[in-house]
């Protein structure tokens, strides 16, 4: 029985003059692992902050747990995008951590011990609780996105949101990172945006490419897709291609709605159209 | 310097000392890890505004001084809230348009009855009694706001998008801290004048940022380092005789150096 948690519905945005995103339906249901893809300027990050009422909704609807964003806020656990800047900021490990606890507390300087108690226990549970006392700008790029995740998880939420959790972190502590994610996805809803095509192919059940307007596939069956055999195995956009390929000469089936197939297909081109364009710049 | 001592208006010089350097350890500390640099520079310069206003009504120069920087700091809040790409340039114009408003002030003050110099340098060795109060007055509402809404404040300043979605009305922090910069600027035209403040915000952070690992070790150890440097600038000025301000700016900036050296060394 799966329950939405995440319902857009017919929702346009736009900053001044310029349509950032038209007409974009989405049903985000419970535990399901849900990546966002799409190309920079695509309107992702206006998507999250929309879904995290960061931004007023212009047109359409967006319930989260059925109530407006900002009415949910306290059951979403977000880790933001850029976990490298303010790196000098005078603050340890487990204040950024505690800082996920700073909107239900009374004023006054001191942290309680059930605080500190929970603040320990999300960094357990993210491996880092022995960097506890350390300052935050000494930690690796992955260290310091494992911290953001506690942060999160101290509001125990039932989604978690994250963006770009593995840009500017080094290929294991990326694999790490998604381990943890998968983990984590046995409680909670993940929806992660991501520009690394192999890594969400194996984790994530469905993907939206969000480019303006939205397509969502859903990727829940990997013996149609994931073609690789073990973990070490190299996968990469120029195998995509390749299986694409040869899966347009033989296997491919007819689909029954023609229409929604022929602009998915649109939809993955123009990821890939990207995804040439960066390797060739 | 110990005979000094005994003359009130060096007690008062060294009281106001270390009521300024605390308060501009504190808020100096806030206004560095919110890179609001620039924006307390505008607020200093902007305040000159305030004092030309005040010379030309005749009213206390503290007073004109403060709600002009006050003014300014609301100006800049609603500003950096609307527009922030385009703030620094809002910022050069408020900072500019506000000595010029000073200036024209005084030219319209019927004879020459105040030395703008002292604004400008600095005159601790003329601190009154009545700017102590005021002194310890905002130290007093600094201490109280940065420790009753510490970890407010701290959540802000280091991630203030996430703040926001934790509940914190971050424009409200924002705009406090804005305006307890200001105030904090008044203050401090009195001991190393207007020009020179921005030193005296940024030089001694600078150097405990670097050996603290919480924010509130910053706060603590700037106001300790800024004392030291305020206290030994003074001396400087009294033995040698020379303006309090820069003397104070440039012990300041000798430690800074000193610090980086040590630092170099080390590594």
């Amino acid at each position: 029985m799966s329950q939405a948690v995440i319902e857009i519905k017919n929702l346009s945005f736009a900053y001044e003059d310029q349509l950032v995103l038209e007409d974009v339906n989405i049903t985000v249901e419970e535990r399901d692992f849900f990546a966002i893809i799409g190309p920079n300027g695509g309107g992702k990050s206006t998507l999250l902050k929309l879904t995290l009422g960061l931004l007023p909704i212009q047109q359409g609807e967006i319930r989260v747990l059925g109530k407006p964003p900002q009415k949910s806020r306290d059951k979403i656990g977000y880790v933001p995008q850029n976990t490298n800047i303010n790196t000098d900021f005078p603050i340890k490990v487990i204040e950024v951590v505690l800082i996920g606890h700073v909107g239900d507390r009374r004023p006054l300087f001191g942290y309680g011990k059930d605080e500190i108690a929970c603040a320990m226990g999300a960094l357990a549970q993210v491996g880092m609780e022995k960097f506890a006392n350390e300052k935050i700008g000494s930690l690796s790029g992955g260290q310091r996105q494992r911290v953001m995740i506690a942060r999160a998880l101290c509001a125990h939420p039932r989604i978690l949101i994250l963006d770009e959790p593995t840009a500017s972190i080094d290929p294991q502590g990326q694999k790490e990172i998604y381990e943890l994610l998968e983990q984590l996805n046995q409680t909670m809803t993940i929806l992660v945006v991501s520009h690394d095509l192999s890594i969400i192919l194996k984790y994530a059940n469905k993907v939206a490419h969000v480019n303006h307007s939205v397509v969502v596939h859903d990727i829940s069956d990997k013996s149609k897709i994931f073609h690789t055999h073990s973990d070490t195995e190299h996968l990469c956009e120029i195998e995509l291609l390749q299986m694409l390929g040869s899966e347009s000469c033989n296997t491919c089936t007819p689909s029954t709605e023609s229409t929604q197939e022929g602009e998915k297909h649109k939809g993955e081109k123009s990821q890939w159209q990207e995804s040439k364009w960066r390797e060739t710049k | 310097m110990i005979e000094a001592l005994q003359f009130s208006f060096m007690q008062h010089a060294i009281i106001a000392g270390i009521l300024v350097s605390l308060a501009a350890g504190i808020i100096g500390s806030l206004i560095v890890v919110n890179r609001m640099v620039f924006l307390a520079g505008g607020i200093a310069h902007t305040s000159y505004g305030g004092i030309g206003l005040a010379v030309f009504l005749g009213l206390p120069i503290f007073l004109g001084a403060s709600l002009f920087a006050v003014g300014a700091a609301l100006l800049i809040a609603m500003l950096t809230h609307r527009n922030r790409h385009r703030i620094d340039t809002f910022i050069g114009l408020i900072w500019a348009v506000g000595m010029a408003i000073g200036v024209i002030f005084v030219d319209l003050t019927p004879g020459y009855n105040v030395d703008l110099m002292s604004y400008l340098f600095g005159s601790i060795l003329a601190v009154t009694t009545q700017d102590l109060y005021f002194m310890g007055g905002l130290l007093a509402i600094i201490l109280f706001v940065v420790v009753f809404w510490y970890r407010q404040i701290l959540a802000v300043s280091y991630d203030s998008e996430y703040a926001q979605l934790r509940g914190i009305n971050t424009r409200f922090f924002y705009t406090l801290i804005l305006i307890l910069s200001a105030l904090t600027v008044v203050i401090a035209i009195k001991v190393v004048g207007l020009i020179l403040v921005i030193a005296m915000l940024t030089i001694p952070i600078y150097i405990a940022e670097k050996l603290s690992n919480s924010l509130f070790a910053m706060m603590f150890l700037s106001g300790a380092i800024a004392t030291l440097f305020t206290l030994t600038g003074l001396w400087f000025s009294y033995t040698f005789d020379l303006t309090s301000g820069a003397s104070i700016i440039l012990v300041s900036a000798a430690g800074l150096g000193l610090f980086l050296l040590a630092n170099k060394l080390k590594s």
